[in-house]
């Protein structure tokens, strides 16, 4: 369903993608690893449209569909998710008020009408109970105050609320304590269906055990060098990227 | 003038009132031009005693004397005050409009609003005041009130019936001296409501003024007198229209709130006048004097949601005079296009133990100015004093200004006094995160200024918040490029 | 004769002593018919709302001192910071002291404005420089243009720094019934220089004396300037102060001003950002007793994009002292990412004293972060019962609370002999034995 072929992408001149080939069918998990800079979330962003970043070569297509000039909302009421590496915080607009707001416009763009207030409340009780979380806490502003875990928890309940079709979560598994990591993994699980696909942006075998990846791939320098099954993760965790880095710069 | 409850509903509920249509109809209007014969003959229209003739001719005497007032970050051509008329009535009080000669933007701005005013509920509990251009046309829920002893009357059936109370306290909070405006309106004021809430009663409803300017070329000068008597409490909302035009309005209204002893008021505005074409054109000048005088123990909030008129001037007060008395002001301003908005408060302590809160916030887009204007004045007798204010500017784009002039005097040790103020503009981040998930960039902006102005927005009466809420996304609209 | 009609005809007396036909004789003909225009100000005017000059304006001051005076440096050696070597430009009623100064020309000129303005070797730089950033609208600083001889100049090439602090001091002897001083200084730091400069006004008897004073500095790319007021004047001096500051790229200024004397005194401060990446900022201490009166009026343009600008006042006041503070910050269209920070605290320690603050934002660019705040207090009442639970007699506690508020601002004072002058200061203005050194 997401095909990324040959994608160059640079910000203020600087080159941060160099030629990405990515394809993920319905159904599949893919891990994303790599060191630090090396443009995990550069490609996060790319893909979900942020205008920050120039694509200078190459594609995104979604159903067969290029994505080049669907705004960032347009991705989102096509099926793309993202959960955020840094949350950002919207004083004085609470989660409530903003997934609402989320989930009529996509539908709007889809041609149905707004959720009538009963459903809304059913689906939100049922998603915050599956997450685990407090319906205090949707009353709250957006992210305003969260800890680094609890926002991301509120990630992936948009995540659940909105159920897109690719959902790529940067690093959602950093912040979380064991039995959050827990409680998130098993919700994206439930989440997960033969019509949807995962994309896992994260540094951490322990997510993968949760979640597990159909496909690993590692990002280097703006490239994928090394692409595998699960148990190139427990490679990397035990050997390190030095290793890789040094195989592809031969 | 017989008109019911039920009509009134009916023609709320087919949109009669609904902003600012232009209403064609037949009026009663006075030539142009103002002297001491058209203060006299606006006396003699409504047919009022001669203490209240004599009291418009002093004050026309006042007026004559002084001069536009040109502190406040505005500038706009000012009035020609000889080519306005100073009365004009409908005939009919049942306004029938062609919808044919409105603007079909602004149809369009109504229809996004859907049944904003949402008449409907708010008929079930809020007595309505209605004011086209000069006259009240409607007051209803008489009866209920009544039963309270509860006057809510148009103020010139007041000075008829109720002459002991008007003349008590008309002018002792905004004298006639007061500013240019003031002295203006209190020498040509047609009508506006009169309210009266007698000791120990909580008024059982929201009480509701929905004032409009129709005519063209007319000013409109209503006087609004609220009096809470000891141990009352009222809530009382006030909204404003104007049908868009060309030409500039006046508006010049006063407002006079007493709190007596252990009363409480809210006094709760969503201010909607024309607030001119994209290009500036037209749009109503609202220059307005709002006052309470607080007694003993007593409560004013002034809360103010401000998108309309091309030029505001407002500066809703608190004089905390008695003991423990608490003023309370809650404001969003939004200006887009070409709008200038100069609007704050003063609160003056007076009396010991004396609290004040202020919660500011501007939002300016397109090419307008937003000025926050305020005083927080600590007299040397008024012990243990507080005081809290927060001014908030967003901008939106790199054509407006926020400006911020507030003035803190205090002159008594004892005083806690902390004033904030920030700028910022919308993040580009935060955009793109609610853009993420499905929001466009427009409805994301109205979220964002939703969320920056929640404190206030709280502050209203629910039924209005859900409107003011639309307002501020109408107002905005366009704003992004 | 009212003061102003004074000033005026005292110009013509003024003429027959400067060169009229000098070039700088256009600029002082300019200014004094825009002063002659405009007058005083008065308390209608929105700047002067609090700050009144009618009184003053009674007083029958001497333009000029009659006679030249001299001082013995041993009876005002306390008012330098004599601590430390330092150059010193010196006046006794408006008159240079060669005897109390120690001026030089090695490599930086720190010297006189007389000499600036009359000398063709400085001709240059005067040209540049002298009255291009003070106004010539504003009525005051336009008296001082017009009456301007005499003051310190100081001109620090690019790269170079003074081997010591600069003191400029402002002596009124007394020997006039009142008298009125217009110095002019003029500071031109070059690029890559930087200086210290610390400045006093001192009466040394309780004859009325009235200043008003004019300042121009100009910062070129990436100068330092540190520049300290020092305002501790006698109860019948009284000092309005105009500087002017005129900053390019990434230069750094920072001015205090510390107040605690005089009888009426009024800081008009004014930055203008001329450039991009710079540093401004301004720090005040202000304690006041008897009637005494300070109005700091500050005023802060961003002009250029990626600009910053802090200011941090601190006051308290006792007695039937007032203070003002008014500041003001605009930030133009095109300056986008300016930082813009204003913090205003007050502490009243007296039923008659006052304070009237108007800190005032004027935003037109939207990238921006711009912030003030206002406090008017009193001291945190938790502190005092700690400080008291350790055995702090109140009376003590509530001083030792006033100096750390007061003290917090000095952070900043880069001559650890000038910072520690200014504590002791502090600590004897609010009665707190310190009991420990600093
Ligand atoms: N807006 C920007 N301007 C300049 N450089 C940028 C920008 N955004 C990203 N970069 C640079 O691009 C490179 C890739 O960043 P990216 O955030 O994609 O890394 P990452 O792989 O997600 O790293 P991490 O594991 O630390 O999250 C980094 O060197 C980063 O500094
Ligand atoms: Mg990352």
């Amino acid at each position: 369903m997401l095909k990324i072929k040959d994608l160059h992408a640079s910000v203020e001149g600087k080159e941060i993608l160099r030629g990405i080939n990515l394809e993920v069918k319905a159904g599949e998990v893919h891990a994303i690893m790599g060191p630090n800079g090396s443009g995990k979330s550069t490609l996060a962003s790319v893909i979900a449209g942020k205008e920050e970043f120039e694509v200078t070569q190459g594609s995104v297509e979604l159903y067969g569909e290029d994505l080049e000039e669907v705004s960032p909302e347009g991705r989102a009421h096509k099926g793309l998710f993202l959960s955020f590496q840094y949350p950002i915080e919207i004083p004085g607009v609470s989660v409530t008020n903003f997934i609402k707001t989320a989930i009529n416009e996509s539908r709007k763009a889809n041609g149905l009408e707004d959720m009538p207030a009963k459903d809304m409340l059913k689906m939100i009780r049922e998603k915050s109970e599956l997450l685990e979380i407090d319906r205090k806490f949707l009353s709250r502003s957006l992210n305003e105050g969260f800890s680094g875990g609890e926002k991301k928890r509120n990630e992936v309940f948009q995540m659940a609320m909105l159920e897109p079709k690719v959902a790529i979560l940067d690093e959602t598994d950093s912040g979380l304590d064991i039995d959050a990591l827990r409680i998130v993994a098993n919700g994206v699980n439930k989440l997960k269906s033969k019509d949807n696909a995962v994309i896992l942006i994260t540094h951490y075998q322990r997510l993968l055990e949760y979640i597990v990846p159909d496909f690993v791939h590692v990002l280097h320098n703006g490239k994928i060098v090394k692409s595998g099954g699960k148990d190139l993760a427990l490679q990397l965790e035990e050997k390190g990227y030095d290793w890789l880095k040094q195989e592809t710069a031969v | 003038m017989a008109y019911t409850e039920e009509e009134l509903k009916k023609e709320l509920e087919t949109k009669e009132y609904e902003y600012g249509f232009y209403t064609d109809i037949e009026s009663d209007t006075f030539p142009i031009g103002l002297s001491e014969e058209i203060v006299i003959a606006i006396s003699k229209k409504k047919e009022e005693p001669e203490w209240m003739t004599l009291w418009r001719l002093e004050a026309f005497r006042i007026w004559k004397k002084m001069e536009e007032p040109e502190w406040a970050n505005v500038h706009y051509d000012k009035p020609d005050f000889q080519a306005i008329s100073y009365y004009s009535a409908p005939k009919s009080a049942d306004p029938n409009k062609s919808l044919d000669d409105v603007d079909p933007d602004l149809l369009e701005m109504y229809r996004k609003l859907g049944i904003s005013v949402d008449e409907q509920k708010k008929l079930q509990n809020v007595a309505v005041d209605i004011v086209v251009d000069s006259v009240s046309v409607a007051t209803t829920f008489k009866k209920t009130l009544a039963e309270k002893g509860i006057i809510f009357m148009p103020i010139s059936e007041a000075i008829q019936e109720h002459p002991e109370l008007v003349k008590k306290y008309m002018g002792t909070v905004v004298p006639k001296t007061d500013n240019f405006y003031a002295a203006l309106n209190s020498a040509v004021f047609t009508d506006g409501s009169f309210c009266y809430i007698p000791k120990g009663v909580r008024c059982p409803m929201e009480l509701s003024t929905y004032f409009r300017i129709n005519q063209a070329n007319t000013g409109q000068f209503e006087r609004t007198l609220l009096i809470a008597d000891e141990d009352s409490y009222v809530s009382y909302l006030e909204g404003c229209t104007a049908p868009s035009r060309d030409e500039n309005q006046l508006h010049a209204a006063v407002v006079e709130l007493i709190a007596l002893d252990g009363a409480e008021i809210k006094y709760s505005t969503v201010q909607n006048w024309f607030p001119g074409g994209k290009d500036g054109k037209g749009g109503v000048f609202n220059f307005v004097t709002k006052r309470a005088l607080c007694e003993k123990n007593a409560k004013v909030s002034w809360t103010q949601v401000e998108t309309g008129s091309a030029v505001t001037w407002k500066y809703p007060s608190c004089i905390l005079k008695g003991d423990n008395s608490i003023g309370e002001f809650y404001s969003i301003a939004v200006t887009n296009n070409y709008q200038q908005a100069d609007t704050g408060t003063k609160m003056i302590h007076i009396g010991k133990n004396t609290r004040s809160t202020i919660i500011s916030k501007g939002v300016s887009a397109g090419k307008s100015q937003n000025s926050y204007r305020g005083l927080v004045q600590i007299n040397s007798r008024a012990d243990n004093a507080r005081n809290f204010s927060q001014c908030d500017s967003l901008l939106m784009g790199n054509e407006c200004g926020a400006h911020t002039f507030p003035y803190i005097e205090v002159k008594n040790k004892t005083a806690q006094v902390e004033h904030e103020a920030t700028t910022s503009k919308i993040g580009e981040d935060q955009i793109f995160y609610c853009n993420q998930r499905g929001i466009s960039t427009e409805k994301a902006i109205a979220l964002i200024v939703n969320g920056f102005s929640k404190e206030v927005l709280n502050k209203l009466p629910m039924e209005f918040a859900i409107e003011a809420q639309k307002l501020l996304e109408i107002s905005l609209e366009g704003s992004v490029g | 004769m009212d003061l102003k009609d004074k000033l005026i005809s005292s110009f013509i007396a003024f003429e027959n002593n400067v060169d009229v036909e000098h070039p700088i004789h256009d600029v002082r003909m300019a200014a004094i018919k825009n002063f002659e225009a405009k007058g005083f100000p008065s308390k209608k005017e929105e700047a002067w709302k609090y700050t009144s000059l009618n009184s003053l304006q009674k007083v029958d001051f001497s333009i000029f001192p009659k006679q030249e005076n001299t001082l013995e440096y041993k009876d005002v050696k306390r008012y330098f910071l004599h601590e430390i070597d330092s150059y010193k430009i010196v006046f006794v009623d408006g008159i240079y002291s060669s005897f109390l100064s120690e001026t030089t020309h090695d490599g930086v000129d720190i010297c006189l404005m007389s000499s600036a303005l009359t000398k063709p070797m400085y001709k240059q730089v005067i040209d540049v420089y002298f009255n291009k950033i003070a106004s010539k609208d504003e009525s005051l600083t336009t008296l001082n243009t017009a009456f301007s001889r005499e003051g310190a100049y100081i001109y620090i090439p690019k790269n170079k720094m003074p081997k010591k602090p600069i003191e400029i001091l402002h002596f009124s002897t007394g020997n006039e019934a009142s008298l009125m001083l217009q110095p002019r200084n003029l500071v031109v730091v070059e690029e890559n220089a930087e200086v210290q400069i610390i400045e006093r006004h001192q009466s040394l008897t309780s004859n009325e004396v009235l200043t008003n004073a004019v300042t121009e500095i100009y910062a070129a790319k990436s100068a330092i300037v540190d520049f300290y007021k020092i305002q501790n004047d006698v109860a019948t001096a009284s000092l309005i102060d105009n500087t002017y500051i005129d900053q390019k790229d990434k230069s750094v200024v920072r001015l205090h001003t510390f107040s605690f004397g005089g009888k009426m005194t009024r800081n008009n401060l004014n930055f203008y950002q001329n450039g991009e990446y710079i540093d401004s900022t301004m720090k005040g201490v202000t304690i006041l007793g008897e009637k005494q009166h300070v109005d700091h009026h500050t005023l802060v343009h961003h002009i250029e994009p990626n600009c910053e600008s802090h200011q941090d006042y601190k006051g308290i006041y006792g007695d039937s002292s007032t203070g003002v503070f008014n500041g003001k910050i605009i930030v133009d269209k095109i300056a986008q990412k300016t930082n813009a920070f204003q913090k205003n605290n007050n502490i009243l320690i007296s039923d008659k004293a006052s304070i009237n603050s108007k800190p005032q934002l004027e935003i037109f660019a939207d990238d921006v972060k711009c912030s003030h705040g206002c406090t008017i207090g009193q001291l945190d009442e938790d502190a005092m019962f700690y400080l008291r639970s350790r055995g702090i007699p109140e009376k003590e506690a509530r001083a030792l609370l006033m100096y750390a508020f007061a003290n917090n601002v000095l952070a900043t004072v880069r001559i650890p002999e000038l910072k520690k002058r200014i504590n002791k200061l502090i600590a004897k203005k609010l009665g707190v034995n310190l009991g420990f050194d600093l």
